[in-house]
């Protein structure tokens, strides 16, 4: 059941305006909550008008609030709890990490994003999807940035954190990103509206068992079945980009002069 | 001096064989090794003991460093001659002597008082080489304890009944240690 | 509904229960085992608390815990408050949580309240990924090293944060590698179903030499045990990454690497050396979906009884071997393990698909034969990273680019 449906079922006789019935997805209440939040985004990114966070922080909920309204209901109180718990959890991590100044903090709340899909994955019944993604991601890549980002910014913010945070950058950045969101969020409302409801009880622990091994079995054969070309491509792309690393590291070594020998080594000491 | 200096000679650590270069046989004897402490030392075999209930066996009790005695000649009388050298050689100077006339014969001076402040000293026995009289000694008494500051600061009488209590263990290190008595 | 959740308070209650005690007298046995080794005694004063019992020290772990509580949390004021409190719980909490999925015993007999099915010691029990869950949970633990390090701002602290990061992220690729045949020879990720596949195929440390000590050499960078305990080696960084940690701040560090050492000892039994089971069936059928009292309990004895001998073995271990510097320790990974892993994958890979038909013995024979062909084949091409001489052919920037 639809709560947006239901809600604009008195209004959508008398639209009057002509121009939402050409454009049927402008009389969605998830297109105005992507509109309130790419505005409330825009105010939260740093580098602005400091009061205009608050603001933004306002807008942004609106937004939430707007596109969760539109979601269908699952009719079971303790679904919809978890799923806007892990949901919620994945969504406001991912904008605090863009909106924090600090890049340390930025990591760690990308890293609790990650742990947010993780556990949707896991609550989709994806317990191989969720566990790598923690494992992968919040293990070992986001560590390695916040390793990088330790060493490299002890203190203050370089060019490229003043320039992507300038009048110019911001704007585009954010309708990017709502365009993505609007995209993707039609994309998956024009499919068959069967919507994905769970099957298994997560608090039992039933997920991970209820055909399970098909599960991995199955991944296994689309990874390396279906798409076996396209693993081995992005395999070797990700192997190019290792070697080319290396060759950057040792190009960029300080040649020796030639007088340094090892004597010269030695009386220096 | 430098480190090409010719006087220097560059000793090389030798090659590593291959059970070196392996590691695994040398981890084995390393581990043999702990495991024959560790066996050991569960069969009892340990080089502590358990302080309180064992006292510990002083292996050379005439070298050990422990609390001073003033040595006492065959007459009974202090053999210290008042000469200061212990006094002077302390480097933590906690040696304090007043000497005055000596009413015996064969000597000038005697310690009217001694005090040694058993806190300011270090234990290092440079008295006991300084003195020509072989009258200062370290005896091997280790558990010194005391309940105040003042408690720990010796004076002539607690340092010769410290020889009175430790002569027959240990004799006059002049002795025992093959010197002239 | 209500019973299972009920199940599960009780068994987390159980093992919660269980690990912190066992990490206490863990800590007690380090220390009487270091003692031993180094010809001491070790503590054995503390007994029990308000009599002269001094039952071999066995109070010892609680006068530290209460020592811990009571002591001081100091708070320095130059911290990041939020990580720096944060930093400890995270550790702890994922070391704990990675104990979900693994079995601290077989099952027991549905004796209570009119049960029919065998009740399992596992928190969460036939998770179908639960080698990459311990793996992943043991990844997050990172984070509290890392960020407790961080959050100290402390350059000993800080040192120690980025030394763990790096030693713990290089060492789960050859943790990895290390069981993924057993992993193909057992075809599941379920611990139960490995150790299952052992009683059948034999035990893997037998048909996979290999993968054993490449596992078992991960296992203890990953637990940062000595001699791969640089995150904080007390001569060069003071504690390292919690220098600036005290109380029961401290203690949850502490604790957690404990239990780090316990998640891979119990690792390394299930997924190695057959888990409770033992040979000859004294353990009871395998098969049996039913269990009786007796074989219940020989599976847990036993199970207990393997990991206290591979924890005592990792503190052995502590005092046979110094510990690596750091440039040999990335070199083991890199250079030394990481092949030796691919290596042995490939091998057993190639046995699993091809060699169906092979009796146990030529598995073995197999598995030992690359075992000593690569090793000596590695040891050959390079030295391992034993070789500490100092270079003095290179000048000091080349060694810099060979490190």
């Amino acid at each position: 059941m639809n709560l947006a449906g239901f809600l604009l079922a008195e209004g959508s006789e008398d639209a009057a305006c002509a121009w939402c019935q050409s454009y049927p997805c402008l009389a969605s209440l998830s297109c105005w909550g992507i509109v309130a939040g790419a505005l409330g985004l825009l105010l939260m990114l740093p580098g602005g008008w400091k009061r205009g966070r608050y603001l933004g922080v306002l807008l942004g909920c609106a937004g939430l609030g707007l596109l969760a309204a539109d979601l269908p209901w699952f009719g079971d109180l303790a679904h919809q709890v978890f799923f806007w718990l892990l949901a919620g959890t994945a969504l406001v991590a991912a904008v605090i990490a863009i909106s924090v100044r600090s890049p340390i903090y930025t990591a760690i709340w990308f890293a609790i994003s990650l742990l947010g899909v993780a556990g949707l994955f896991l609550y989709q019944e994806a317990p191989f999807l969720g566990v790598v993604t923690i494992a992968v991601y919040a293990g070992a890549i986001v560590v390695t940035f916040l390793f990088v980002l330790m060493l490299a910014q002890p203190a203050g913010h370089t060019v490229y954190d003043r320039v992507s945070w300038g009048w110019l950058p911001k704007p585009f950045a954010v309708i990017a990103a709502a365009a993505l969101t609007g995209l993707m969020t039609f994309a998956v409302a024009s499919l068959p509206s069967t919507a994905p409801i769970p099957t298994a009880d997560p608090i039992a622990g039933d997920t991970a068992t209820s055909g399970a091994p098909d599960h991995m079995a199955n991944l296994g054969n689309t990874l390396f079945g279906t798409h076996l070309v396209s693993v081995e491509v992005a395999g070797t792309l990700l192997l190019v980009a290792l070697v080319g690393a290396i060759a950057i590291v040792i190009h960029g070594k300080q040649p020796q002069l030639p007088n340094q020998g090892v004597e010269g080594a030695r009386n220096d000491e | 001096m430098k480190t090409d200096d010719p006087e220097i000679t560059w000793v090389e650590e030798p090659e590593l064989g291959l059970a070196g270069k392996m590691y695994l046989p040398m981890f084995a004897q390393g581990l043999t090794t702990t495991f024959k402490h560790l066996k050991n030392s569960v069969a009892g075999k340990t080089v502590t003991v358990s302080y309180p209930e064992q006292e510990p066996q002083i292996d050379a009790p005439l070298i050990y460093r422990g609390v001073h005695r003033l040595n006492k000649d065959e007459q009974g009388r202090v053999k210290c001659v008042a000469c200061f050298l212990c006094a002077t050689a302390c480097p933590a100077h906690c040696i304090d002597i007043i000497g005055v006339e000596s009413p015996w014969e064969d000597r000038e001076k005697y310690p009217e008082s001694f005090t040694i402040d058993e806190l300011r000293c270090i234990y290092c026995g440079m008295c006991e080489e300084a003195c020509p009289v072989d009258a200062i000694e370290l005896t091997s008494l280790y558990n010194l304890t005391g309940r105040s500051r003042e408690e720990m600061v010796f004076d002539k009488e607690k340092l010769l009944s410290v020889f009175d209590e430790t002569k027959d263990r240990e004799p006059m290190q002049s002795a025992g240690l093959g010197g002239s008595p | 509904m209500t019973a299972i959740i009920l199940e599960a308070l009780i068994k987390i209650a159980l093992l919660i229960g269980g690990l912190m005690t066992a990490a206490a007298y863990f800590v007690l046995l380090e220390r009487r085992i270091a003692a031993w080794i180094q010809d001491r005694r070790g503590p054995n004063r503390v007994g029990m608390p308000l009599t002269k019992l001094r039952l071999f020290g066995l109070g010892q772990p609680l006068a530290d815990g209460v020592k811990f509580i009571f002591k001081e949390e100091y708070t320095p004021a130059h911290v990041n408050k939020v990580l720096f409190v944060a930093a400890p719980i995270l550790i702890l909490a994922a070391a704990l949580a990675a104990f979900a999925v693994i079995p601290f015993g077989s099952m027991i007999p549905p004796d209570w309240f009119g049960r029919t099915e065998p009740i399992k010691l596992v928190v969460a029990p036939g998770v179908d990924v639960g080698m990459i869950y311990v793996f992943a949970l043991s990844s997050i633990a990172v984070y509290g090293v890392i960020l407790g390090g961080w959050a100290s701002n402390n350059k000993y602290s800080f040192l120690g944060g980025l030394r763990s990061s790096a030693q713990l992220i290089a060492y789960e690729v050859p943790l990895g590698l290390g069981i993924l045949a057993v992993v193909v020879a057992a075809g599941s990720l379920d611990l139960e179903a490995i150790i299952h596949a052992q009683t059948t195929q034999g035990w893997c440390f037998l048909l996979q030499p290999l993968g054993f000590l490449v596992f078992v050499v991960a296992a203890f960078a990953e637990a940062a045990r000595l001699p791969f305990d640089l995150p904080e080696c007390e001569q060069e960084l003071v504690g390292g990454y919690h220098t600036e940690y005290s109380g029961i701040k401290l203690l949850l560090f502490l604790v957690a690497e404990f239990l780090h050492m316990i998640t891979a000892s119990f690792l390394i039994v299930i997924l190695f050396m057959g888990g409770w089971h033992l040979p000859w069936g004294l353990t009871g059928d395998p098969a049996a979906e039913s269990i009786g009292w007796v074989p219940a309990i020989v599976r847990i004895v036993a199970l207990a009884v393997k990991i206290i001998a591979v924890i005592v073995f990792f503190m052995v271990v502590r005092w046979s071997w110094p510990r690596f510097r750091f440039d040999q320790l990335m070199a083991l990974a890199w250079k030394v393990m990481l092949p030796l892993g691919v290596v042995n994958f490939v091998v057993m890979a190639t046995v699993e698909q091809f060699g169906g038909s092979l009796s146990t013995g030529v598995k073995m024979a197999i598995g030992w034969g690359t075992f000593v062909l690569s090793w000596v084949a590695i040891a050959a091409a390079g030295p391992l990273i034993a070789d500490n001489r100092a270079r003095h052919d290179l000048h000091p920037s080349q060694i810099d680019s060979q490190v």
